[in-house]
């Protein structure tokens, strides 16, 4: 057994874990995180995506163990009913998503990008979402989500912010 | 080299069940406060659906779609519904909860009409409210009604309904009937791009008119569009279910299976051909399944058009595309006519 700790979405998380147990198993069996979701477990679908230490990462492909001491975000993180974060907002005002099972994980993609490159092109976010399946949108509506996101003042004026303040 | 092609595909496809019954029901409750309840055996699987139904309630009660709550998809506690199946909910839900909510409201102007010292036929429920038509100042709140219904009248404003199809069947001597009760129509025309060294086809753009009778929620309809040519577009060209001899699936992952990423899908420019169906609930029929059905067919035009040949088996893979392109190249030497040559 292994001790991890590690700063989840602004919060201290500790757990004893075997050695081959996945980021994505901790977060979701040990401490209840079961935002993100498991698709595949093997690094195909991105429905489990997370930002650790700020890069986007499949959580069905890292062990807990290679995450310990570092900051992850997940979508817990990123807003609720009081908050939304604008990637969130334009995602309901669109409707861009339908069954929602990879929102999660999109939701983190786009947020990355923006996080880096605040400004994207369509063709950028096309492609920081090529990680990320989604059977039910044709990606169309998701992907004017999150270029509508990127107008929100939140953005553009540089301000990175979720609901724990965690960024 | 890479050409250019364009195609199209025109489709029809039934709303519901082929003749065989397939009813929903629906319970409407208008609450002392205004809002309503409906209860619905149908499903939410991400399509909006239980969004759309709201919004009939909404419609006929006169208030807005927030103030409705839905309760789905337990028949513990709601009426039994066919499903979220033969792009149906829209059309044969949608009419019974009209209908449903329909009765409720017959309760309400009742009692308003009583509570306002004017005939039923003069009123109408709107903004919240029961009001005389032709004198919109003579009015009083859909709360204040259904409080008095419930109250002072004893006549709770509930509504119960259901609706199944009218289909004729099939007369199995001429084939002639009527074995849905309603149809949507759609175009769809594909720019793509065919390499002739690969096989690869790159889809540029996607055109979409699709007739699915008055879009209650257009935003919804244009999800249902956009996420069936994804679905189209896979079956089209990469996705395919293999199996070996044992009958066991060998791709049964998304490594190998393959759906359309982000980087495979173009900007799809969509055309809502309002029409309306004098059957569906405020003239809608359907959107769902029929959305992909042009796609594939639109692209293999396309392909054709492109480098001239054939797929008549999906998906059109690079390599099939690529084997046909070269006996087609083999047969030309040999003089053939072109088009003797396609698969
Ligand atoms: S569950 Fe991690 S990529 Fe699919
Ligand atoms: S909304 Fe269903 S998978 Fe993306």
């Amino acid at each position: 057994m292994h001790q991890v700790e590690m700063m989840v979405n602004g919060q201290v998380r500790r757990a004893e874990v075997p050695a081959e147990t996945t980021l994505l198993s901790v977060l979701r069996e040990t401490w209840g995180l079961t935002g993100s979701k498991l698709g595949c477990d093997v690094g195909d679908c991105g429905a489990c995506t997370v930002l650790v230490d700020g890069l986007s990462v499949n959580a069905c492909l890292l062990l807990a163990v290679q995450v310990d001491g570092q900051e992850v975000l997940t979508i817990e993180g990123m807003g609720g009913f009081d908050y939304l974060h604008p990637i969130q907002a334009a995602f309901e005002r669109l409707s861009s998503i339908q069954c929602g099972f990879c929102a999660p994980g999109i939701v983190i993609s786009a947020k990355a990008l923006i996080d880096k490159n605040p400004h994207p092109t369509e063709q950028e976010i096309r492609e920081a979402l090529a990680g990320n399946l989604c059977r039910c949108t044709g990606y169309t509506k998701i992907i004017e989500g999150i270029a509508e996101a990127c107008r929100a003042p939140a953005i553009t004026d540089g301000i990175s912010v979720t609901e724990s303040g965690h960024v | 080299m890479k050409h250019a092609g364009r195609g199209i595909a025109c489709m029809w496809y039934p709303i519901g069940f082929t003749v065989a019954a397939n009813p929903s029901s629906a319970v409407v409750k208008v609450n002392e406060d205004g809002t309503a309840t409906l209860l619905t055996g149908t499903v939410e699987v991400g399509q909006g659906s239980l969004t759309v139904l709201g919004q009939i309630v909404a419609q006929e009660l006169g208030i807005s779609a927030e103030d409705v709550h839905v309760i789905s998809a337990d028949t513990d506690v709601t009426p039994m519904d066919t499903g979220a199946i033969a792009s149906r909910t829209t059309f044969v839900t949608g009419n019974a909860v009209r209908l449903a909510a329909a009765e409720a409201k017959s309760i309400l102007l009742e009692v308003a009409a009583e509570m306002l010292g004017v005939e039923v036929r003069e009123l109408e429920a709107a903004n919240h409210q029961i009001r005389v038509k032709t004198f919109p100042e003579k009015r009083i709140s859909l709360a204040d009604v259904a409080m008095g219904a419930q109250i002072a009248r004893g006549r709770p404003p509930l509504g119960s309904a259901s609706f199944n199809p009218p289909t004729v069947a099939m007369d199995p001597e001429t084939g002639q009937g009527k074995p849905f009760a309603a149809y949507v129509y759609a175009t769809q025309i594909t720019d793509v791009e065919v390499d002739d060294e690969t096989g690869e086809v790159e889809v540029l753009h996607v055109y979409a008119a699709h007739d699915s009778g008055t879009a209650i929620n257009p935003a919804l309809v244009e999800g249902q569009v956009e996420g069936g040519i994804a679905m189209g577009i896979g079956m089209a060209l990469s996705e395919e279910i293999l199996f070996n001899p044992e009958g066991r699936q060998i791709n049964p992952n998304l490594t190998n299976y393959l759906i359309p990423t982000s980087l495979d899908m173009p900007p799809i420019d969509i055309d809502i051909i309002e029409s309306y169906d004098p059957v569906g609930p405020f003239g809608a029929k359907g959107v769902g399944e029929p959305t992909l059905v042009p796609t594939a067919p639109a692209i293999l035009n396309a392909i054709y058009d492109a480098v001239g040949v054939r797929i008549t088996d999906l998906p059109a893979t690079a390599e099939k595309i690529l084997m046909a392109i070269r006996k087609k190249e083999r047969s030309n030497v040999k003089g053939l006519e072109p088009g003797e040559g396609d698969t």
